[in-house]
């Protein structure tokens, strides 16, 4: 047994321990602790990858620091083939990092139907591993729809008031994209083995389909559709304030922190190599949705009621910026993206979990019931004002270290929208302010004490400051790993180079 | 030397941390001791500093903060004398209001979230002091920006003090997006944020080019330093605890816009052009700021559009390629400024919070301890003859004057009726604060205020009586800080301006220094000036509305489009038409109706049963 497979335990661990979750329901209380250890366990084991000094080499499937593949189903040609890079390391450890936060934050939130939820926060994180790591298309799109079941589930049974309009407008909107993502697929597929008699799924054989550039634009388009969903661009992000709104804080963080990501991810595993003519034909429309959505996200979230659709229109503003850095496609600002996909799960997620607080404290999440609150929890509104400091990029803090390669690497190519996004992270520092503002200063509105942070508190809180002062500080030895990935990527996909540099 | 400089910027920020932390757990006095001692701390390592440097330069690596490809940035510091002077002045003015603070907030229960954020303002006042790296200082800089925020919001739970700071922080983002732009564009043209690597390449720029950058500094330092038309968040700024006015928004934070550009000036000092715009802004600055102060009633406000006065001077010395004279003027203005703020407190403080002037009088009697101090920093800002003030105040008038072009006789007229008004707002706030009124403060009204904030004065009033002697244009000591500057690039030691110059404009501006002080005493003897224009003075008051039209231009629309895009364009656009592409597929569904309730949700669900069958059976396939 060689390390590679451990990244069959990587994705089968978890869905094997969702079962255990499941099985321990009967007992609540049994049923976190499994799940807490369980998910720190899979953390544990990513943890360790990290220290293995793993180098990449190629195989069958591409270049990956690590890398399986198996047949699956032969008929078709699709095989179950798993790759590791940087890129998908860090997401792998944020995914498991940001499952045990969710299991922790649920400690004593939900008690209904305990075994359930867990079962879903460890199937998702199953589905996300496979995800992050497919390199396989079928595969990668079995993953992608799956995750939308537990998904659905945790916002339809957990969710508030309106859970079930937000999770079936949730689902019909990923899914009505993705299945244009499945035509797509297939057509390529069919394409491919017209052209090669070889029938095959693998990504890294897909890249070097001959295509022409119509066909070639109608399917990164289906592609881009479907991702842009998941992302999401405006104009389609009307879900994800919706889906906010109503999901239980260990929903909002798994959707924050991971599912948004797997539409950026997607962006740049596969349309990018698959169709890089199109990608590189579509940068103007990049460049335009990017900025649109950072102005139009940020703008609207000044205006909100609600403290917790203002985090989820500052995701929508944030994903902007990172699909600006797509569109701009130079070391400097790609780097700068991909630690910002890490960032903003860190950075939103914390945001999430302490508007999950405030909401179990205040039982409203509205403006309005707030103000005043440093006066009653001041350790609270210590950690809210760091986490909205590093999700408007305060030097020092993760988030700006992401921000300024975007920024400085957007200027060398393209300075006037450098320049505009320069201006657009402007408006988030304002969105924020009043974030602040209205939630932690001004006079107290409540007659009843409110109690501040317990331990398990302060210890989710300070687990999730650690990472974004460590990024702020220190971020170079995350920034090499994505900067060997990028270099790979582009050997890899010499296609990809050619028509967009590398 | 690098030890010494690490623990100059680890000390404020141990302090800062350890209150964080743990401190608001402790007793109070070992706070305010440990917040104390990491500031003397810096002090020590400052002047350990300067005196081992001599007039050299230094630079140091600390650590490698960013790297991509092969573009790298770390925390590099750039020690010259400039930086060593800078330092000086951070640490020593931080120490006195450190101390003056522990009996200001006296009767504050969040002394350790007031001592954190004030050690940390010290730490990253440092860092803009020290920094070589551009990304690095500008760490500071938004550190200082994020710190001044939370200091002048700092008894949040008045939402207009808050709001003050939020206003504080957001119009100097607006600076910093300039700032960005510059960082960009010198990556780009020279693949490197170092200073000291861009000294080296500063020659190599072009005319429009070195004019682009230097305007695009000059937007962010008018952010900062609260120039025009950037200037209206420092007034409002004054809602903060008095001793943080007089550290971040007199003597530090608001001159690190000078001091950017002082410390950028060989690549500003390319372009002719840029130095005229900045001249100009700075001259307009002076004379906005010294009207406007003109009409304030509220003690702090005087100050503060003095301060904005003041620091156009600095910004004027800059753009007449005096930059010894802008650090001369920013020397001896942090001393009598941050001396006045702390007078201010004090009156503040006895008067059981009372701002407004016209309500004060009779404190010369009632406050002895602190009508001398207070008098000779309003001799210092006036410019009284002899008085620090007063040397630094006339060279940037007479280097101004010296330099080619009518543009910049014009900015040395504004500058110098600028100057003559000065006297005139001090004096009238003098008068109005300390002279024996009738209708003035009474003994009952007088608080107790602890003596001690009184005699932690004196130092800083020594020093502003007498700082002129760091560059006296005559006799011994003779323009030390001048020749001690020298290294710097672009600097000039003597103005070469001819004697008789010299001679004319100072003993002409002291003359009339001496009127102005003279006849505003005799203006406002009491009872107080009879006379009122209230169309003048509503405008004075207002800062000629510049405010206002702020609001009315930006802020408001702004809102109000924010309010529009969410519920007309969002809600009402985008998701009504995209909820209607969806109930028009739900209506065709429902017309081919064969086996449908209509329902979305039971689609959904259908749909997820039929995914999970579809997982079950692939998972099995892969296993058998």
């Amino acid at each position: 047994m060689t390390a590679d497979s451990l990244l069959l335990v990587l994705v089968f661990f978890p869905l094997a321990g969702s079962l255990l979750a499941l099985g321990a329901g009967y007992q609540p209380r049994l049923c976190r602790w499994v799940s807490l250890i369980l998910s720190l366990m899979q953390m544990a084991l990513i943890s360790l990858l990290f220290f293995l000094d793993l180098q990449p080499h190629s195989g069958p499937t591409g270049t990956w620091l690590l890398a399986v593949d198996y047949p699956w189903l032969e008929g078709i040609g699709a095989r179950f083939s798993l790759g590791l890079d940087g890129l998908s390391l860090l997401l792998l450890w944020l995914t498991a990092f940001l499952t045990v936060i969710s299991v922790l934050i649920s400690w004593t939130a939900i008690n209904l139907k305990v075994g359930l939820f867990h079962f879903f926060l460890l199937f998702l994180e199953g589905c996300l591993m496979g995800l992050f790591m497919a390199t396989d298309l079928l595969l990668f799109y079995l993953f992608w729809e799956i995750q939308l079941i537990p998904m659905f589930f945790l916002l339809g049974i957990w969710g508030h008031a309106r859970r079930i309009y937000a999770a079936v407008k949730f689902v019909l909107f990923t899914f009505g994209g993705s299945l244009f993502m499945l035509i797509a697929l297939l057509v390529l597929y069919v394409l491919h083995g017209h052209q090669t008699g070889e029938y095959t799924f693998s990504l890294y054989q897909l890249s070097q389909t001959p295509l022409s550039p119509t066909v070639e634009g109608w399917l990164y388009a289906a592609f881009l559709l479907a991702f842009a969903v998941k992302i999401p661009l405006v104009p389609l992000h009307t879900w994800l304030p919706d889906a906010h709104t109503e999901a239980p804080t260990a929903g909002s963080v798994d959707l924050a922190g991971l599912l948004l990501k797997t539409g950026f991810y997607a962006f740049f595993r596969f349309a990018f190599p698959l169709f890089p003519g199109a990608a590189q034909a579509s940068i103007p429309l990049l460049l335009a949705l990017g900025l649109v959505g950072m102005f139009y996200a940020a703008w609207i979230a000044l205006a909100q009621t609600d403290i917790k659709r203002l985090v989820a229109y500052s995701s929508i503003g944030h994903m902007g910026l990172m699909v600006l850095a797509l569109g701009i496609w130079n070391l400097m600002a790609l780097s700068g993206s991909l630690l910002q996909l890490f960032n903003h799960g860190i950075s939103t997620s914390a945001l999430f979990v302490m508007v999950g607080m405030l909401d179990e404290r205040l039982g409203s999440r509205n403006f309005q019931d707030m103000g005043g609150l440093w006066q009653q929890m001041p350790v609270f509104s210590a950690f809210f004002l760091f986490f909205a400091l590093s999700s408007m990029g305060l030097p020092g803090l993760n988030n700006f270290v992401g921000e300024i390669l975007i920024l400085l690497g957007a200027f060398q190519i393209r300075p006037l929208i450098a320049v505009l996004a320069f201006v657009g992270v402007l408006l988030t520092v304002i969105y924020i302010l009043r974030m602040v503002q209205d939630s932690l200063f001004g006079e107290s509105r409540r007659v009843q004490p409110l109690r501040d942070v317990t331990p398990r508190e302060v210890l989710i809180l300070a687990v999730m400051a650690l990472p974004v002062l460590y990024i702020g500080l220190h971020p170079g030895p995350v920034l090499r790993l994505f900067e060997s990935s990028l270099q790979v990527m582009w050997g890899q996909f010499p296609m990809l180079a050619r028509s967009l540099g590398g | 030397m690098d030890l010494i400089l690490t623990f100059m910027l680890l000390f404020p920020l141990i302090g800062a941390m350890f209150n964080a932390l743990v401190g608001w757990r402790l007793p109070r006095r070992l706070g305010e001791g440990v917040a104390c001692a990491a500031v003397l701390g810096a002090l020590v390592m400052a002047v350990a500093g300067f005196v081992l440097l001599g007039q050299g330069t230094l630079q140091v690596t600390l650590l490698d903060w960013l790297a991509v490809g092969d573009f790298s940035v770390s925390f590099s510091l750039l020690y010259n004398p400039l930086a060593a002077l800078m330092a000086l002045m951070v640490t020593f003015v931080s120490n006195i209001i450190h101390l003056y603070s522990v009996g200001f907030m006296r009767e504050d229960e969040d002394w350790a979230r007031y001592f954190c954020y004030l050690n940390l303002f010290v730490f990253a006042m440092l860092v803009i002091t020290l920094a070589d790296n551009l990304l690095f200082f500008y760490l500071g800089w938004e550190g200082v920006g994020f710190c001044s925020y939370a200091l002048i919001g700092f008894w949040y739970s008045d939402p207009a003090n808050a709001a003050a700071g939020r206003k504080a922080f957001v119009v100097t983002r607006i600076g910093d997006v300039a700032f960005g732009i510059a960082l960009a564009l010198l990556v780009y043209l020279f693949h490197s944020l170092s200073l000291s690597d861009l000294h080296h390449h500063a020659t190599m720029l072009s005319p429009g080019l070195a004019a682009l950058l230097s305007l695009l500094l000059l937007w962010a330092a008018m952010g900062k330093s609260a120039q025009l038309p950037l200037t209206v968040w420092l007034p409002d700024a004054m809602a903060g605890p008095t001793p943080v006015s007089a550290l971040i928004h007199a003597a530090t934070m608001v001159t690190a816009g000078v001091y950017l550009l002082i410390r950028m000036f060989p690549i500003v000092s390319q372009s002719p052009l840029a130095l005229m715009i900045i001249a100009g802004v700075g001259a307009v600055t002076t004379i906005y700021g010294a009207a406007a102060a003109l009409g304030q009633r509220d003690i702090k406000r005087v100050l503060a559009y003095s301060t904005i006065s003041q620091v156009g001077y600095m910004v004027l010395a800059v753009g007449a390629a005096d930059i010894i004279g802008g650090m001369f003027h920013l020397l001896s203005h942090a001393f009598f400024k941050s001396l006045l703020f702390l007078t201010a407190g004090y009156v503040i403080q006895a008067l059981a919070g009372e701002h407004d002037i016209f309500k004060m009088g009779n404190l010369r009697r009632l406050l002895p301890h602190i009508y001398w101090p207070f008098l000779i920093g309003a001799l210092a800002l006036s410019a009284f003859p002899m008085i620090g003030g007063f040397f630094s105040k006339d060279r940037i008038l007479l280097a101004t004057f010296i330099s080619p072009g009518v543009s910049y006789k014009v900015f040395w007229v504004l500058a110098t009726v600028a100057a003559f008004i000065t006297p005139l707002y001090t004096f009238r706030l003098f008068c109005l604060v300390f002279q024996d009124r009738p209708d003035g403060s009474t003994p009952e009204e007088i608080k107790p205020v602890p003596n001690f904030m009184a005699y932690i004065l004196w130092p800083l009033a020594l020093l502003a009586l007498l700082d002129g002697m760091l560059n006296l244009p005559f006799g011994p000591g003779k323009r030390w800080l001048g020749v001690y500057l020298s290294s710097m690039p672009g600097s000039r030691v003597d103005l070469g301006a001819p004697l008789a110059y010299e001679l004319g404009m100072g003993v002409g501006s002291a003359l009339i220094i001496v009127a102005v002080i003279i006849l505003t005493c005799y203006l406002y003897r009491p009872p107080g000036p009879a006379w009122r224009a209230p169309g003048w003075q509503a405008l004075l008051f207002e800062a000629f509305y510049l405010d206002k039209l702020y609001q009315y231009l930006l802020v408001g629309p702004y809102r109000r489009l924010a309010v529009f895009w969410w519920q007309g364009a969002d809600e009402g656009g985008i998701d009504r038409g995209l909820k209607g592409a969806a109930a028009g597929v739900e209506v065709l569904s429902r017309g081919l109706g064969h086996g449908t309730s209509g329902r979305l949700s039971t689609y959904v669900k259908m749909l997820l049963v039929g995914l999970t069958l579809l997982l079950t059976a692939l998972a099995l396939k892969f296993f058998l």
